[in-house]
């Protein structure tokens, strides 16, 4: 069963056409990775369906919801939650700060006034339950902004996942992380991402066939191909587009 | 506990200094501190925690101010009938009125925009208020007398100490009920939205909704100090909702810390301190206060209460005692070198004729003074250079802890 589809979606700024016609299908509960070449659009792609852009035509449903065009925070609310490729927490708000105000819209706190944050002793149990799980319980009254990098890293995916949504979409998790740092971090998505719906943009072949169970592969705005890891690996027109023989190579696969 | 304590604290100060001091100037301060406390909290809803730059927060002081005195006139002339004690609820619901229209529109976006719209708004209404004469009173505005209505609890607020004690009821109530917003999930996301409109989105949260409550809220209580000001002068003109009152609340509110909660407090206490007593001793007092901000925004961006909060570290690890002397010594001389840089600006001013400064006399047209002056100085002026090296280390040794988390004074 499909949980995310777009149907024929295109975006253009200007006269520049980024995405141009993409159909994708992601299934309820599969690991889903989109990778290509820098410039083929996957960012692009990512705020399309998460409500940042507006498509210029073309549609997306979500459980069967059209959310093409709806404001972000609409779509968060159905359960669609995303992280950046740029670290984008509240960094003057503590730690704890920041995974529990991911947490208050599915809490049903919305814009309450009437409710004290202190009293809400599940809520707080649970950010920091969380927090115990991104492994920054110790820093919970930190600062956001002075972590290092990697804890900011960590602190964003907790901030994406905190409203328990169902669809999680993760961009370039691992980018500017060190070997250590990435499997970290790896160990940690597959973690958090259990029983979820996770789809992801990634450059690190490694992360994306040791991770995905699908890939979709986007060049110059168009998905060129949708499927198994190995089914991708194999596909001439993916090896021609974009895998080079070193990535193949990375991957695991020197036959190919 | 300790919480509790403090706002204990708080409700015994405000309701004991006129216990302390009751002189009649002491009890103007008094009344002129709880207007300016609880604007300028309202001022921080949107500044300090909603990260909104207003120019025009006058508008709903003024506004909430102006149908105070309107309220207390229907009060005198019986169209209508209740205490005057409530009349800072009506300043608060003009607000609130006045809030509500204009930030339907202006906090789409925060930012150079919503400073220019408020700015607009700003002057908009001040020219209003001229135009408007059978409302706002042209230049003269409009007075009232508080003395009418049924008394409270036998009190009917002939003097000023028994509008104090109201006042101090209401500053409390408001400054309780101001602290319980930033615990709320709308007062969080509101520094959330502060700190990152765009995340708060995608966390489900639409950054103008979560504006436009701060905003709203802010108004209120902007509206309730207008209602005090009304209850304490009688009469309130243009002058209480235009730009001057405007950058007056940004100055205290910034001075005093904006990233505090009680930082509005403290500058709104230094600010009608510095108001009230600093312009019986000079005429230049203006010119010190402006002085005075551009410093707080160079050396101490997190304003008097930043300051004091920077020692929490040092507090916490016993080492505060370890850094009084090195404060003095290099405090002595700074202190000496603002006081001669204030007698040399005394002294350009009062050109030609001798007149008091400190326990001195000093006079423009002597030389030698001149050059007394440039020796102390200069001479505190290197002194405290040469110093601030030992502050320096007595401050990294007071806070070395294992996790590097604040910087030093300077």
């Amino acid at each position: 069963m499909s949980i995310l589809s777009l149907h024929n979606v295109s975006k253009s700024f200007g006269k520049t056409e980024i995405i141009r016609g993409v159909n994708l299908d992601i299934q309820a509960g599969e690991r889903h990775a989109i990778i290509g070449p820098n410039g083929a659009g996957k960012s692009t792609l990512f705020h399309l369906i998460s409500g940042k852009y507006q498509l210029s035509s073309g549609r997306i449903t979500f459980r069967d919801q059209e959310i093409q065009n709806r404001p972000p925070y609409e779509i968060a609310r159905l359960g669609l939650a995303r992280s950046f490729q740029v670290t984008n927490i509240f960094p003057r708000l503590s730690v704890f700060e920041n995974v529990r105000c991911g947490m208050l819209w599915q809490q049903g706190l919305g814009y309450s006034f009437r409710h004290l944050l202190g009293r809400q002793t599940e809520l707080n149990a649970r950010a920091i339950h969380l927090l115990e799980e991104i492994n920054l319980a110790d820093r919970a009254d930190f600062p956001a902004g002075e972590l290092a990098y990697a804890q900011q890293r960590a602190l964003e995916l907790g901030v994406a996942i905190a409203s328990g949504a169902d669809l999680i979409m993760l961009d370039e998790p691992v980018a500017g992380m060190s070997l250590s740092e990435a499997e970290a971090a790896v160990s940690l998505i597959r973690k958090i991402t259990k029983g979820k719906t996770l789809v992801m943009v990634e450059h690190d072949m490694n992360i994306v066939f040791d991770i995905a169970d699908r890939i979709s592969v986007l060049v110059y705005g168009e998905i060129i191909a949708s499927d198994s890891p190995q089914a991708v690996r194999a596909n001439p027109k993916v090896q021609e587009a974009y895998l080079g023989e070193a990535a193949l190579a990375a991957a695991g696969d020197n036959d190919a | 506990m300790g919480k509790f304590a403090a706002w204990v604290g708080y409700l015994i100060v405000l309701l004991g200094l006129p216990q302390l001091f009751d002189s009649v100037l002491a009890i103007t301060i008094f009344n002129q501190m709880a207007i300016a406390i609880v604007f300028a909290l309202s001022y921080n809803m949107l500044l300090g925690q909603g990260g909104m730059l207003s120019f025009g927060h006058a508008v709903y002081f003024g506004l909430g101010g102006f149908m105070a005195v309107h309220a207390l006139i229907m009060i005198e002339f019986e169209t209508v009938y209740f205490s005057i004690t409530l009349i800072p609820l009506v300043g608060g619901l003009i607000g609130l009125i006045a809030a509500v229209f204009v930030g339907s529109f202006s906090t789409h976006k925060a930012g150079t925009v919503f400073a220019m719209i408020s700015l607009g708004i700003g002057e908009l209404v001040a020219a209003s208020s001229l135009i408007f004469v059978s409302f706002f009173g042209g230049e003269a505005g409009v007075s009232a007398d508080r003395t009418f209505g049924p008394p409270f609890f036998g009190v009917e607020f002939f003097q000023d100490v028994e509008i104090y004690y109201l006042s101090a009821g209401w500053v409390f109530v408001s400054t309780v009920f101001m602290y319980l917003f930033t615990q709320t999930p709308a007062g969080r996301m509101a520094n959330a939205v502060r700190d990152n409109p765009e995340r708060a989105e995608f966390i489900g949260y639409s950054a103008r909704r979560v504006r436009f409550i701060s905003f709203c809220t802010s108004g209120f209580f902007a509206g309730v100090a207008g209602g005090l000001f009304a209850l304490n002068y009688e009469f309130i003109t243009e002058e209480n909702l235009n730009a001057v009152t405007s950058g007056r609340v940004l100055l205290m509110a910034y001075i005093g810390g904006l990233g505090y909660f009680i930082g509005p407090i403290i500058g709104a206490v230094v600010l009608t301190l510095m108001n009230s007593l600093l312009s019986n001793y000079t005429e230049l007092w203006m010119l010190y206060l402006g002085m005075m901000f551009v410093l707080t925004v160079l050396f101490l961006p997190r304003g008097f209460a930043g300051f004091i909060m920077m020692h929490q570290t040092a507090w916490l690890r016993g080492k505060l005692s370890s850094l009084f002397l090195p404060y003095l010594i290099t405090g002595t001389p700074a202190i000496m070198f603002g006081g001669s840089i204030l007698a040399a600006i005394e002294m350009l001013h009062h050109e030609g004729e001798p007149f008091g400064f400190l326990f001195l006399t000093l006079d423009s047209g002597n030389t030698l003074h001149w050059l007394a002056l440039a020796a102390v100085g200069a001479a505190s002026y290197f002194a405290c250079r040469r110093s601030l090296g030992q502050l320096n280390v007595a401050w990294e040794e007071a806070n070395r802890m294992d996790n590097p988390t604040e910087g030093g004074p300077g």
